[in-house]
């Protein structure tokens, strides 16, 4: 890769550190592990750079974001960090909508947790899409190619994680 | 309509996504809905407190210049010149260049395979090493313990420092075996992230460095002294991993012309 490229890449990637950042600071709910996500998923950043192909500022954000959502989920498959909640089934999770995990309807029997705690709480697969839409801004569309799911999956997905933080509201 | 249809028209609208004509249909609804209407302030109650209790974070300074630093030196490894591009057709010209470094990094690769070998065999010592159970053989933070052990299990003694205070602090070492003999290796800390570092005599090997490679989320940094062959691998970064390699050059220099004292 040749100074031009480099510029080219950067300019691409760096103004959306923050968010991508904030991305993998959720998926992985910690300081350290984010960082090493995100320093993990610029390196593969620019080792595909060259398939690149977009053009738009939105372009390069999506992109980016993908790879971070991917190396993300590789950690965490590989540290089995997440195992209250790495066992999704959509449809097991689409029938029981409202079933809590069992330690949070006990901490909240307890003391009333914070909504950014029960959106840590929330299943990787849609902590992630509440995270796109309403911390990114992103499109239905393009978190339907930065999770890899169809636009229907990601708006049922989004709908079931709202309700569970409305839950935390009331 | 039903109310799950309308409730999935109210998140939509709300996110922008819904249709003019069917924004228009949602809104004749809502005008006569009462419960409609509710499910909407409540959404827009959740929206506000998201926007207020969940905050976007921001990636530190230090990993943003640490990345930098890492992009620079990946992108330098492969071609350090800059190649002037195409005016006409930018798309060609960097697919020429890409081929270019395509060809040049074979070449350079090809004309190194003995280099490669032991690369590959270094990364796969350092994979087994991480299975349970492999990493150490004498399991001390304190150099004093760790050096002496390698006395009678090795034809040299390895210079073997502790880095500490320095945030690398040593876990301990182990026999290991490769470019067939037997090797010292010495196992670093950073964080939750492993180092080994792989040391024999050098040997007639000419000092000098080799050049980072990065093999399988793993960097391999290699190194040769007047006295010993280093390899060092990681999955820690490359700013970082450099920064490492750095004390132990130091360290040794500091302790030549002399070889380290026992």
């Amino acid at each position: 890769m040749h100074q031009s490229e480099l510029e080219r890449f950067e300019a691409a990637v760096l103004p959306h550190l923050n968010g991508a950042y904030s991305l993998a600071r959720y998926l992985t709910r910690n300081d350290f592990d984010a960082e090493d996500v995100v320093q993990d998923a610029c390196l593969r950043a620019l080792r595909y750079f060259g398939g690149f192909r977009g053009t738009t500022a939105a372009d390069g954000r999506a992109w980016l974001y993908t790879i971070v959502r991917n190396t993300a989920h590789t950690w965490r498959h590989r540290n089995r960090a997440d195992t209250l909640t790495a066992e999704f089934d959509e449809a097991v999770h689409s029938e029981h909508v409202g079933d809590e995990h069992p330690e949070s309807a006990l901490d909240r029997s307890v003391a009333r947790e914070s909504l950014a705690e029960s959106l840590d709480r929330l299943p990787p697969e849609f902590r992630e899409v509440l995270v796109l839409r309403e911390l990114e801004g992103l499109s239905y569309k393009e978190i339907s190619a930065v999770v890899g799911a169809p636009v229907g999956t990601v708006m049922s997905r989004l709908s079931r994680a709202r309700k569970r933080l409305q839950e935390e509201l009331r | 309509m039903s109310h799950p249809a309308v409730e999935a028209w109210i998140d939509q609208s709300l996110d922008d996504e819904l249709s003019a004509a069917d924004a228009a249909e949602l809104a004749v609804h809502l005008e006569g809905c009462e419960r409609c209407r509710g499910f909407r302030e409540e959404r827009l109650a959740l929206r506000a407190a998201i926007a207020e209790q969940i905050p976007r974070f921001e990636a530190p300074g230090p990993l943003r210049e640490r990345m930098r630093a890492e992009w620079r030196a990946h992108a330098g490894a492969r071609s350090p010149k800059p190649v002037r591009r195409l005016q006409l057709g930018y798309w060609v010209g960097l697919a020429a260049a890409l081929a270019i470094v395509a060809v040049t990094s074979w070449q350079v690769s090809a004309s190194r395979a003995g280099a490669r070998l032991l690369a590959d065999e270094v990364l796969a010592t350092h994979v087994r090493s991480l299975m349970p159970g492999h990493l150490t053989d004498v399991i001390s933070t304190d150099q004093h313990t760790v050096k002496p052990w390698f006395n009678g299990r090795l034809d040299f003694s390895p210079p073997v420092y502790d880095f500490a205070g320095r945030g690398y602090p040593l876990a301990g070492g182990r026999l290991d075996y490769l470019h067939g003999r037997t090797v010292a290796a010495l196992v670093y800390t950073r964080r939750k992230h492993l180092i080994n570092v792989f040391v024999w005599p050098a040997g007639g090997e000419a000092a000098g460095g080799g050049k980072p490679r990065f093999v399988q989320g793993y960097h391999l940094l290699r190194w040769v002294t007047p006295d010993y062959q280093y390899w060092v691998v990681s999955d820690l970064g490359i700013a970082e991993l450099s920064e490492f390699a750095g004390l132990i050059q130091a360290a040794d220099s500091a302790a030549a012309p002399a070889p380290p004292s026992q």
